[in-house]
């Protein structure tokens, strides 16, 4: 019941959150809104009880990646850019494919009959989760760091000041 | 024996003929040429003997199985074997003929020698020449119609080359032209004649023929027709009406050609052939009827030509024609033999009168206009002399050969019954007197019109044409004895002799009727000669002037040889124009018009496939290439470089995905 | 219990807005805030689904799609300052290099 409730009190705010997101003109606002989504999200996950995902998103997620993106803003000046709007029609057609898309998918959702929930009700703890990450998953953890470690080395690559007489 | 008397003109012919014209001299060209005919006539004399000698009236000699025999079925419902052979025959007829042709014409050979002696073309004129004779001797010594029409169609073609001897002249090539036609249009009739004569009796012999008429195997009415062909092809040969108009023509030829072929010999073929099937004939009256009648005519028709014609050999020509004429009428009256006679003597004189001519022409170095000419006697004489003696004997008067020989036929002619027929020849008689020494006077009489250049030159022929002349001459004046009548005391020989092979001639006279007769045509030939003197010596012609100032239509009706060859080169000549043009302009128009039709369509179709190629295929490959350049330009849009398109395209794809999974759940 | 569907609904929804910011949006920068939206979303949907079957498989896929997403936004950055640093301008119209 609680449960419930805590999620449907984070899920709207995610949702009103990110729809303010994608609409602000101003940069910055976009940028405190996905923050919030962020964070709202972060609650979604805790009250689906995946605490561990919870906690690594709002670190991740929020404590990086905003991040990164403030500076980002920063960095560029964005607000010196004035944007046009595009035009309507155009925009209402290309507008239709998604949400046809979505409409379909709901469609096929709620047609069928949701399964009741099985499986161990101790399968959502921590520990299950611990012992599943580092069993079956271990190869695309260990890999994962890999990747961590060349996306390290890449970006810095990509986004340096290029000079003159760089090989690239 | 007598075989061989064809065989040494053709060695000649074919000696002359290759290798003459390029290798041999003068010398050699006539000697082989002359020798052959002289070796011909000797074999003829020969033969003649030997026939005189011999109890067989006739003798068949077949040299090779031409076409073997075969079953036909005839006309009329017989069946027969018909088969054709390479055979001659000689009896008293061929005996006479060949004689006559080897003897004139070896006389005519060395009177060539002379009168060619200048040209350059010596070997190939005595090449036809020979040529010539072997011709006109395989066709009297034929045995059957087919041997003599081999022999008819050589002596044709013999014509035809030496009368356009010198075919650079035009007017030469076109009298040879005109002369082989015309007699072409001849042998058309002799060759229906010989092919009914195949389908009803299945022979062309001689002696089948005669057998076959005797016994009755031929109906009138188709012996009639048969004859009546035969004597077509004789017309064109013989120069009779209506086939006469290539003889005058024909004078463009040398005189020697002219003396040989129109005068002794070709022309005579038409009544030998008409001798050789007298039984045909006979058996047919209106056929014979047919013969004298035309000969009649003739005779009269051509001398009227004779007296207004100023070119000498002209007057000469139209005189044959007119002669060859009264031998028709010996033959259509039934005396054949006497036609053969009559043959005889004319080959003698007017072939003397024809040489003599081009003595005088000669003389004159080759003027041939009489009134050109005049006073010649004393500067040509002894070609005065013999022509003279020729124009005697032509004009009939007694003691020559001439009277002899017309004298029988009028004879037979009366005494057949045919009196008009006789009343024509009487006529005929007269004229040909008056005309031939109307040229006499004109050549040898009177003022002197000689044009000066001629004069310079003028001079006697040379020995080698004057012997022959001479010769001739003799004949001329003895060669009728042989004929001599009973009536002045002779034994009638040659129509003795002829009998075996021409059959006796039933008319007889009264001894007092054939004196009477002889002696009537004396005095038309007197008055003619008479007449004749009256108006070119004694009037200088100023009478024949007046005369044909008075009558100037009839004159000009004469002079222009009464319009036939006008009429002929008109509407004939004119007729068969006009068709080829017919048929030249239907060639253009429909067949070419097809062919070039059948062009343009192929030229439409292939235009229209080349259309096809360039539009239809060009243009499905050059299509591709625009499709692809249509197609990749608005591909090329999707390729906008924004992120949000190609993002957009992915949702695209996923939605068409998840529809195509939806769908099918 | 937290009905399934409903997770599923807002995560969907997530997802489709982000979806929507991915494409309409000329800013480079809040197309790539839309991204992690995207991602975001995928999240909600697959923590939902772990949740259902009770096993954290759902979970871990999320971990990793969330290293996934540090990854790219890190290299993504790179890309916009160099870009940046070319064009001098955020504006995606402006980004057409790829044309044609």
């Amino acid at each position: 019941m609680i449960a419930r409730l805590i999620f449907y009190f984070f899920a709207v705010l995610a949702v009103v959150s990110s729809l303010f997101v994608v609409t602000r003109k101003n940069a910055m606002h976009s940028v405190m809104y996905l923050a919030f989504t962020v964070l709202s999200v972060a609650g979604v996950f805790f009250s689906l009880q995946a605490e561990y995902l919870g906690a690594i998103q709002i670190l991740v997620y929020g404590g990086g990646i905003v991040v990164l993106y403030i500076f980002v803003i920063i960095i560029v000046n964005l607000n010196e850019i004035k944007l046009e709007r595009r035009k309507l029609f155009p925009r209402l057609f290309i507008f239709s494919l998604p949400a046809l898309l979505f409409l379909q998918i709901l469609n096929v959702l709620f047609m069928n009959r949701p399964t009741p929930p099985s499986g161990p009700e101790a399968g959502l703890t921590f520990p299950a989760f611990a012992e599943m990450l580092f069993s079956s998953y271990l190869v695309p953890f260990e890999i994962a760091s890999i990747l961590l470690l060349a996306v390290l080395i890449g970006s810095i690559l990509v986004a340096r000041k290029r000079l003159l007489h760089d090989s690239d | 024996m007598f075989a061989l008397i064809p065989l040494f003109p053709l060695v000649g012919t074919l000696l002359n003929g290759i290798l003459g014209i390029r290798y041999f001299s003068k010398k050699t060209v006539h000697a082989i040429a002359v020798g052959a005919v002289g070796l011909s006539f000797l074999a003829s004399v020969w033969s003649l003997v030997g026939l005189l000698r011999s109890a067989e009236p006739v003798v068949v000699k077949t040299l090779y199985s031409w076409i073997p025999g075969s079953l036909v079925r005839l006309l009329g419902g017989r069946t027969a074997t018909v088969s054709f052979d390479f055979a001659f025959r000689y009896d008293s007829l061929a005996a006479v003929m060949t004689l006559v042709v080897t003897g004139v014409g070896l006389l005519i050979h060395i009177y060539s020698v002379g009168y060619m002696s200048h040209d350059r073309s010596y070997a190939r004129f005595f090449a036809y020449m020979n040529l010539f004779t072997f011709a006109m001797l395989v066709l009297v010594l034929g045995a059957n119609l087919a041997v003599m029409f081999i022999g008819w169609e050589g002596v044709g073609l013999c014509s035809y080359l030496l009368i356009g001897f010198w075919f650079t002249k035009d007017s030469a090539a076109n009298a040879g032209k005109k002369a082989f036609i015309t007699n072409r249009v001849g042998d058309f009739g002799f060759l229906l004649g010989a092919a009914l004569l195949i389908a009803v009796l299945g022979t062309l012999d001689t002696a089948g023929i005669t057998a076959a008429v005797e016994e009755g195997l031929l109906s009138k009415g188709l012996a009639t027709a048969i004859a009546l062909l035969l004597f077509l092809g004789a017309t064109g040969k013989s120069a009779q009406i209506p086939l006469y108009t290539w003889l005058p023509d024909a004078m463009e030829g040398p005189t020697p050609v002219s003396a040989l072929i129109h005068a002794a010999t070709m022309v005579t073929a038409g009544v030998y052939m008409v001798a050789r099937l007298h039984a045909l004939f006979s058996f047919s009256g209106t056929a014979l009827t047919v013969v004298a009648v035309v000969g009649a005519l003739t005779a009269v028709y051509a001398a009227s030509m004779g007296f207004v014609q100023n070119d000498i050999k002209r007057v000469l020509a139209y005189s044959t024609i007119s002669q060859i004429g009264y031998m028709f009428v010996g033959l259509g009256v039934g005396a054949f033999s006497a036609g053969v006679f009559h043959l005889m003597t004319h080959a003698f004189f007017k072939s003397l009168l024809f040489l003599a001519a081009g003595s005088v022409i000669h003389a004159l170095s080759g003027e041939q206009d009489m009134r050109k000419m005049g006073g010649l006697r004393k500067a040509v004489p002894k070609t005065y002399a013999v022509f003279m003696v020729g124009a005697l004997a032509i004009a009939g008067v007694p003691g020559l050969s001439g009277f002899f020989s017309k004298d029988e036929i009028l004879a037979a002619a009366f005494a057949s019954g045919s009196y008009g027929i006789w009343a024509l020849g009487l006529l005929g008689a007269g004229m040909t007197a008056f005309y031939m020494f109307r040229l006499i006077f004109l050549t040898f009489y009177g003022s002197d019109r000689v044009e000066p250049e001629a004069k310079h030159h003028l001079h006697e022929s040379p020995g080698v044409m004057i012997v022959p002349l001479a010769i001739l001459a003799g004949l001329s004046a003895i060669g009728g004895y042989i004929g001599l009548p009973r009536v002045l005391g002779g034994g009638q020989w040659f129509a003795r002799f002829l009998a075996s092979s021409t059959g006796e001639h039933e008319a007889h006279l009264a001894a007092g009727t054939e004196i009477l007769l002889m002696l009537v045509s004396t005095a038309v030939a007197l008055a003619g000669i008479y007449g004749a003197y009256h108006v070119y010596v004694k009037n200088e012609g100023r009478p024949a002037e007046r005369f044909a100032a008075r009558f100037k239509g009839l004159y000009r009706l004469v002079v222009h040889k009464y319009f036939v060859d006008e009429f002929t080169n008109g509407v004939i000549v004119g007729g068969v124009l006009k068709l080829g043009r017919l048929c030249a302009r239907f060639d253009e128009r429909v067949v070419d018009g097809a062919v070039n039709g059948a062009a343009w369509l192929t030229r439409k179709v292939s235009s229209l496939s080349i259309g096809f190629d360039t539009y239809v295929i060009d243009g499905a490959v050059n299509g591709i290439g625009t499709l692809h350049r249509v197609f990749s330009a608005g591909l090329r849009r999707l390729q906008t470089g924004y992120v949000y398109n190609y993002a957009l395209a992915i949702v695209l794809g996923i939605v068409i995905v998840i529809s195509l999974v939806v769908t099918v759940f | 219990m937290i009905p399934i569907n409903a997770v599923f609904g807002f995560g969907l929804l997530i997802f489709f807005i982000g979806l929507f910011g991915v494409l309409f949006r000329k800013n480079l920068v809040i197309m790539l805030m839309s991204l992690e939206l995207l991602l975001n979303g995928v999240n909600i949907l697959l923590a939902g689904l772990s949740y259902h079957m009770r096993s954290p498989r759902g979970s871990i896929f999320a971990i990793f799609i969330i290293l996934m997403a540090v990854s790219e936004a890190a290299v993504g950055f790179g890309l916009v300052l160099s870009y940046f640093r070319q064009k001098k301008t955020y504006d995606m119209d402006e980004f057409n290099e790829l044309k044609g």
